[in-house]
C-alpha cells in the first residue's frame, strides 16, 4: 500500500515542520524611555475593519509604549465572520494576547470551558486591582467559570428588558395610556382600536426572529430555568403552563387578525405601518429605535428586568491562553478601562481628527451634581472623518468610562448604572452548564426549534396542536437526558454554593 | 475575419428554417429569465433608497439616482486597491492553475506513464476526503506561514482534482495516440510534445479550465475570510460577501442582540449600495465569458465549414 | 531495484512533468489530511500549540457522528439529499448537453453567442442575490407574482410556508443558475471533435439529427460519463445557499429544503464542536468514496476506457 506510506509520511512531516515552525522567529527587543522592554499586544475585536484603525494605533502606541511599556496590534473581523474566524484561530493554538468575547459572538462560556482563556484571578490583584474595583461586581460573577474569573466585562446594561414598541402616533391621537401596559393581555383592548379604526395599520407587528415573551432564563435554548423559581427545577419552555398561556394568547391574536399574517416567515421591514411591536431595550432605547424607524416611538417594559448569564456577558475582553504576555496585556486592560483618554481615544478616534471635545457648562455640570460617572466634557463627532473611525464602543472596554454624545444627557451612564443596580437577578444567575456530555442531544434542538419555532410564537399556529408536535421531536432527539444532566448540574451547583 | 465570412458559404449544412425559428424561441426565452434577474439587480442599484423603503421593488425605479455608486466612490481607494487585487489573484491564479493543471493532466494522460495509476489516486483522494477548515487554517498559518499573504488567496486553489480529470478526459479524446506516437518516433521530448502538439489540439479544454479558474478566483472570498486580516488585501468579492454575511449574522442573532442589532443595522450599507456593490464586482468578470467562448464557438464554426 | 530505476529512468520526463502537481498536493492536501482524526477526538485546548492540544485530547470513538442519526428527521434529510442530487446529476447531464448543442445549430452565429453569454449570467450572482430577486416575486405582500395574482382576482399564496412548490422552484432555480456553467465543458468537446467526421456525414447526406446522433452525443461519452462519476461522489453534499439563503431559512419549508449541509449548519453554528464538524464531513466523504468506487467499478466493466482509474 503506497497510499499508506504517504500517509505517514505526511503526518511525520506535519509534525517535523509544526515543530520548526514553533521555535522560529525571534522578535527584536525595543525600549522604551523608562528602560523597560516593550511588548506588543494582538487583540482580535469585533466590528468592521476601520480605515484610520492604523492612525488611532499609533496614537495608542505613543502613549501606551511609555507608561506601561505596551504596544498593541489590532485586527477587526466583521460581525458575520467573527466566529468562524476565532474557531479556527483558537482551535489551532494561534498566537494572540487580547480577545473579545460574549454570549452572541465567539461564545464565552464554550471556550473558556474548552481552555481557550486564562484565568485572571491573580492577575487582576496584581495588575489589574483598580480595573476590578472600578467595575459592578455583578458583571464580575458573570464573567467567572468555576471559580475563574475568564474574562474583563466591558460595564453596559446588564440585563435584557423586553418591551412594547408604540408608534407615538397613535398613541397619540387614540390617548393609550402606554405606560400601564406591561403583560400580552393588556394589549388587547387596544390592538381591537387598532384594528377597528385604523385598517391600513398592522396591530401588532411580528418578524420570523420573534420570540413570545418567555419569563425564562434558557440556558440551553429552550431549556432552562423559570425567573422567580428559587427551587431551580429545570423546565422546557415549551412544557411551561406560562408560555403556553402565552402561545393561546398569541393564536388568538393572530386569528382575530390583530397579527401581519405572515409573521412567521418575514424578515422585519420597516415600511410596514404597525400601531406595536416587540423590542430588546436598555435606557434610552426609544431614541435608538425612532431613529432606525424614521419615526417617533415610546416604550413599556413587558417585565422587571432580569440579569442572567447571557444579558451581562454582552460584551467583554479575554486573555488567550496562547498569549506570551499575560501580564502585559492585563497592564493593557487596566489603563483601557480606566484611564479617561485612552478609553475615549479608543472609543472615538483621534481628538480633533474624528472628534472634538465639547466643554459642559456648568449649569449643567451643576445640575447633575453628586452623580456617577459624570465628566467635564462631551464628545462632538467630525461627520467627515468620522466614517474613518467607528468602532462598535462595547468591544472596546468600560463603556461608562467613556464621554458622552453632544447629543446625549450628561448622566446617560449615570442612568444605566441604575439601571443595573434595579435589575434583580434571576435564580440560576451564576449557573454554567457544561454541555460536553449532551452535545449531541443539544445539537439536534437547533433544527426543530429552526422549524416550529417561528410558527409557534407568532401564533400563526394553534399550539395546542404544534407544541406537542415539537415536545415529542425533542424527546425523540433526547430532551429528557438534557434536563436531568442540566438539573444534576444545577443541584451540584447550589449545594457549592450555598456551602460557601 | 475570414471565418465570419465564410459562414454563409456553409448553408447545405443548416437546420430547417422553422426549427431555426422555434430554437430561436426557445432560445430567447431562457436567455431573458437568465437576464432579467440581471437587470433587476442593475435597476436597483440606480433607485432612489428612500424610493425603495417607500415603494419596495419595481422594475422601473419610481426615482432614479446615483447615490449608490457616489457612496462607493466616497469610499475612496478601498474599492480600487480590492480591484486591483482581485485582478492580480484572477491572473495569476489562472496561469498557475494551467500551468499547473495541464502539467499533470498531461502526463496522467499518457497511457504509457509507468506511475499513472499512483498519480491519479494521488489526484483523487482530495477531491474525496479533506483534512477539514482547523487542519487546513494550521497548515497555511503556522506552517506554510502565509496568513496576510497574497499567496494565501492563490496557491489553495491553484490544482483541483475535478479540473485535473477533466483536462486528462481533453487530452485523451482530442489527442490522437497517433500523432503523439509519430512525435516520438521523431525524437520529440515529452515536454516539446505537450508544449508544441497536445497544447495547440487541446485549446478548447485548456480555454475550459482557464474559464473555471478565472470565475473561480474572481469569485473566492473564502481564502480571503479566513486568511486576510489586513483591508489592503482584500479582494473585491470578499467585500460583498462580509456585507452579506453581517447582515444574516444581524437576522440570526436580533433577539440577543437588542438595541446594539438595531445599531448594527444603521450601521450597515443600504439595500442600494449592495447592489451597486454586486454591478461593480461582477461587470468586469462577465467579460471573461465571450473571451473564452471564441474558443468553443469558433472552433465549432471552422470546422463545420472547413474547405 | 535495479527494474525500479529503470522504469524510473524511463519515465523521467513525465515524472518531472507530474511533480509540480504532485508537490501542491502533498502541501496543500496532504498536510491538512491528518485533521480528518479529529472526527474522532474532542478537543480541548492545552499549553504548546494545536499538534499537542491534538495528541492530548479525549479520543471518543464514534460519539461525533451520532448527532448525525439521532434525530427523528434524518430519514428525511439523507431523502432530500439524495433526492434532490440524483435529479440535479440527470438534469445537469441532459439539460446543459442541450443547451451546448441548440444555439450552435442556429443560421445566426451572433445570436448564438448572446444567448450562451446570457446563460452564463446567473452562474455570476450569490445565492443571497438570487435570494433578493426572488423574494421580489414570492413576497405574500408586495411580490410580483402575488400582485399578478390578486389583480386577476385570485388570492395570493403564501409561497415561504406553502411547502409543496419548493420542490420545483429549488431544481428549477438550480438548474437556471448552473446551465451556462455545466454546459462549457460539452461545448469544449464538442469543438474537440475531429471535424472531418461531419464532413464524411455531410457529404453522405445525412441530416442534422442523425449527425448529432452518430457522432456528437456518442463522441461525448467519456466527457458525460466522467462528469456522472464525479458528481455522483457528491451525491451526500449539496449546495448550501441553495437551500438555505433561498427559502430564507423558513421553517414550514423543512419537510422539503432540509438537506445534510443545511441540517449539519443549524446543528453546530452555536455548539462550536469542531469534532462533530469533522465527523459531518467525514460521514459525506466515505459515503461519497463509496458510491465514485461503485460507479467506477460498474462503469469499468462495461467500458475500460471510460473509467476514472
Amino acid at each position: 500500500m503506497r497510499l499508506k506510506k504517504v500517509m505517514v509520511a505526511t503526518l511525520a512531516t506535519v509534525m517535523g515542520m509544526s515543530l520548526l515552525a514553533g521555535c522560529g522567529g525571534t522578535e527584536k527587543v525595543e525600549t522604551n524611555a523608562n528602560g523597560e522592554e516593550i511588548v506588543n499586544l494582538k487583540w482580535y475585536q469585533i466590528g468592521d475593519a476601520q480605515e484610520d484603525m492604523e492612525k488611532v494605533e499609533q496614537k495608542i502606541n505613543e502613549y501606551t509604549k511609555d507608561k506601561i511599556g505596551v504596544t498593541i496590534d489590532i485586527t477587526q473581523i466583521s460581525f458575520g465572520d467573527y466566529n468562524s474566524k476565532m474557531l479556527v484561530a483558537t482551535n489551532t493554538g494561534e498566537e494572540f494576547d487580547l480577545v473579545y468575547t460574549c454570549s452572541w459572538a465567539h461564545d464565552f462560556a464554550q471556550n473558556a470551558q474548552k481552555g481557550a482563556f486564562l484565568s485572571l484571578n491573580d492577575l487582576l490583584k496584581e495588575e489589574g486591582k483598580e480595573l476590578y474595583d472600578s467595575i459592578d461586581p455583578k458583571f464580575w460573577e458573570a464573567a467567572t467559570i468555576d471559580g475563574n474569573i475568564y474574562a474583563v466585562p466591558s460595564q453596559k446594561e446588564i440585563g435584557s428588558m423586553p418591551m412594547w414598541v408604540f408608534t407615538k402616533e397613535y398613541v397619540d391621537k387614540y390617548n393609550i395610556p402606554y405606560e400601564d401596559i406591561h403583560s400580552l393581555e393588556d394589549l388587547e383592548p387596544y390592538l381591537k382600536l387598532i384594528k377597528e379604526k385604523e385598517p391600513d395599520v398592522v396591530p401588532l407587528y411580528l418578524s420570523k426572529d420573534f420570540s413570545a415573551p418567555a419569563y425564562m432564563d434558557l440556558i440551553q435554548k429552550p431549556i432552562g430555568i423559570e425567573y422567580g423559581d428559587e427551587t431551580l427545577t429545570v423546565k422546557n419552555l415549551y412544557e411551561t403552563d406560562k408560555m403556553m398561556d402565552t402561545l393561546r394568547t398569541m393564536h388568538k391574536y393572530y386569528k382575530a387578525g390583530y397579527i401581519n399574517q405572515d409573521a412567521a416567515t418575514v424578515t422585519p421591514d420597516n415600511i410596514i405601518k404597525r400601531f406595536v411591536s416587540k423590542g430588546d431595550g436598555q435606557p434610552y432605547a426609544e431614541k435608538i429605535w425612532s431613529k432606525d424607524l424614521g419615526y417617533e416611538v415610546v416604550a413599556s417594559p413587558i417585565m422587571d428586568t432580569v440579569v442572567t448569564n447571557s444579558s451581562a456577558r454582552g460584551a467583554m475582553t479575554a486573555i488567550s491562553r496562547t498569549s506570551k504576555h499575560p501580564k502585559e496585556a492585563m497592564k493593557f486592560l487596566n489603563l483601557v478601562n480606566t484611564d479617561e483618554y485612552l478609553r475615549n481615544l479608543l472609543n472615538y478616534g483621534i481628538e480633533g481628527e474624528h472628534w472634538d471635545k465639547v466643554p459642559v457648562t456648568e449649569e449643567e455640570k451643576k445640575e447633575f451634581e453628586g452623580k456617577d460617572y459624570i465628566y467635564d466634557y462631551k464628545v462632538k463627532l467630525n461627520p467627515d472623518n468620522q466614517k474613518k473611525y467607528s468602532v462598535p464602543y462595547y468591544v472596546q472596554g468600560d463603556m461608562f468610562k467613556t464621554y458622552v454624545l453632544d447629543t446625549e444627557p450628561l448622566d446617560k451612564w449615570n442612568t444605566f448604572k441604575e439601571f443595573n443596580d434595579e435589575a434583580v437577578a434571576a435564580p440560576s444567575f451564576g449557573f454554567n452548564f457544561d454541555l460536553s456530555s449532551v452535545a449531541t442531544e443539544v445539537a439536534t434542538f437547533q433544527n426543530i426549534l429552526n422549524e416550529f419555532g417561528s410558527a409557534i410564537n407568532t401564533g400563526s399556529v394553534d399550539p395546542d396542536v404544534y407544541v406537542p408536535k415539537l415536545l415529542e421531536k425533542m424527546k425523540a432527539a433526547g430532551a429528557d437526558k438534557v434536563i436531568k444532566e442540566m438539573q444534576k448540574q444545577i443541584d451540584e451547583w447550589k449545594a457549592n454554593t450555598k456551602a460557601e | 475575419m475570414s471565418k465570419e465570412m465564410q459562414e454563409p458559404v456553409c448553408s447545405y449544412n443548416q437546420i430547417k428554417k422553422s426549427t431555426n425559428v422555434l430554437f430561436n424561441v426557445i432560445l430567447f426565452l431562457l436567455g431573458a429569465i437568465c437576464v432579467i434577474p440581471f437587470i433587476f439587480v442593475i435597476l436597483i442599484s440606480f433607485t432612489d433608497e428612500q424610493s425603495l423603503v417607500t415603494y419596495g421593488y419595481s422594475f422601473i425605479p419610481k426615482k432614479w439616482s446615483l447615490d449608490a455608486y457616489e457612496y462607493i466612490i466616497s469610499g475612496g481607494s478601498t474599492i480600487l486597491k480590492s480591484y486591483g487585487i482581485t485582478i492580480f489573484v484572477t491572473v495569476v491564479g489562472t496561469l498557475l492553475t494551467l500551468f499547473l493543471t495541464g502539467t499533470y493532466a498531461y502526463a496522467l494522460s499518457r497511457r504509457n506513464y509507468a506511475y499513472r495509476k499512483f498519480f491519479t489516486k494521488l489526484a483523487m483522494v482530495p477531491m474525496l476526503f479533506n483534512g477539514g477548515l482547523v487542519a487546513s487554517y494550521m497548515v497555511m498559518t503556522q506552517i506554510l506561514h502565509l496568513k496576510n499573504s497574497i499567496w494565501a488567496l492563490i496557491l489553495p486553489l491553484a490544482l483541483g482534482s475535478y479540473n485535473i480529470i477533466i483536462l486528462r478526459t481533453f487530452f485523451k479524446t482530442s489527442v490522437p495516440d497517433a500523432v503523439v506516437e509519430s512525435a516520438k518516433i521523431d525524437g520529440a521530448s515529452e515536454w516539446r510534445l505537450f508544449l508544441q502538439v497536445v497544447i495547440p489540439m487541446s485549446l478548447p479544454g485548456l480555454a475550459t479550465i482557464g474559464l473555471f479558474a478565472t470565475l473561480g478566483y474572481w469569485n473566492d472570498w473564502y481564502q480571503a475570510m479566513l486568511y486576510i486580516d489586513e483591508p489592503a488585501k482584500m479582494p473585491l468579492q470578499y467585500l460583498l460577501m462580509r456585507l452579506e454575511k453581517n447582515i444574516e449574522f444581524l437576522n440570526a442573532n436580533k433577539a440577543t442582540l437588542g438595541v446594539t442589532g438595531v445599531e448594527m443595522a444603521n450601521a450597515m450599507p443600504k439595500e442600494t449600495i449592495k447592489m451597486a456593490i454586486v454591478v461593480i464586482s461582477t461587470l468586469p468578470i462577465i467579460f471573461a465569458y465571450p473571451f473564452f467562448q471564441r474558443y468553443f464557438i469558433n472552433g465549432l464554426t471552422i470546422g463545420a465549414v472547413k474547405e | 531495484m535495479k527494474e525500479k530505476w529503470k522504469r524510473l529512468k524511463a519515465n523521467k520526463e513525465l515524472l518531472l512533468l507530474s511533480l509540480p502537481g504532485a508537490i501542491w498536493f502533498l502541501l496543500f492536501a496532504y498536510l491538512p489530511l491528518p485533521g480528518v482524526l479529529l472526527a474522532f477526538k474532542r478537543l480541548t485546548l492545552s499549553d504548546g500549540g494545536f499538534i499537542k492540544s491534538f495528541m492530548e485530547s479525549e479520543w471518543v470513538g464514534f460519539d461525533n457522528f451520532k448527532f448525525l442519526f439521532s434525530s427523528g428527521d434524518m430519514w428525511k434529510v439523507f431523502r432530500n439529499t439524495i433526492g434532490y442530487n440524483v435529479i440535479f446529476i440527470v438534469l445537469g447531464i441532459v439539460l446543459p448537453i442541450i443547451i451546448a448543442l441548440m444555439p450552435n445549430e442556429l443560421r445566426n452565429k451572433k445570436m448564438a453567442k448572446i444567448y450562451q453569454s446570457s446563460m452564463f449570467l446567473p452562474y455570476f450572482l450569490s445565492w443571497v442575490v438570487v435570494s433578493y430577486c426572488l423574494y421580489a416575486f414570492l413576497n405574500p405582500e408586495r411580490g410580483l407574482i402575488n400582485m399578478t395574482l390578486e389583480s386577476l382576482g385570485k388570492d395570493g399564496i403564501s409561497w415561504y410556508s406553502e411547502k409543496s412548490y419548493w420542490p420545483f422552484i429549488l431544481i428549477f432555480m438550480s438548474q437556471w443558475k448552473g446551465i451556462g456553467y455545466n454546459a462549457v465543458v460539452y461545448l469544449a468537446s464538442i469543438c474537440g471533435i475531429d471535424k472531418t467526421y461531419y464532413e464524411a456525414a455531410t457529404l453522405d447526406g445525412a441530416s442534422k439529427i442523425q449527425q448529432m446522433k452518430y457522432i456528437t452525443i456518442p463522441l461525448l461519452k467519456p466527457v458525460v460519463i466522467i462528469l456522472f462519476i464525479m458528481s455522483v461522489g457528491r451525491i451526500f453534499s449539496a449546495d448550501f445557499g441553495l437551500f438555505f439563503q433561498l427559502p430564507m431559512d423558513s421553517g414550514a419549508l423543512y419537510d422539503v429544503t432540509n438537506v445534510l449541509d443545511t441540517y449539519i449548519y443549524r446543528a453546530l453554528t452555536s455548539l462550536g464542536e469542531i469534532g462533530m464538524s469533522s465527523a459531518g464531513a467525514l460521514f459525506q466523504s466515505v459515503v461519497g468514496f463509496i458510491m465514485i468506487m461503485t460507479a467506477n467499478k460498474i462503469v469499468s466493466k462495461l467500458d475500460n476506457e471510460s473509467a476514472l482509474f
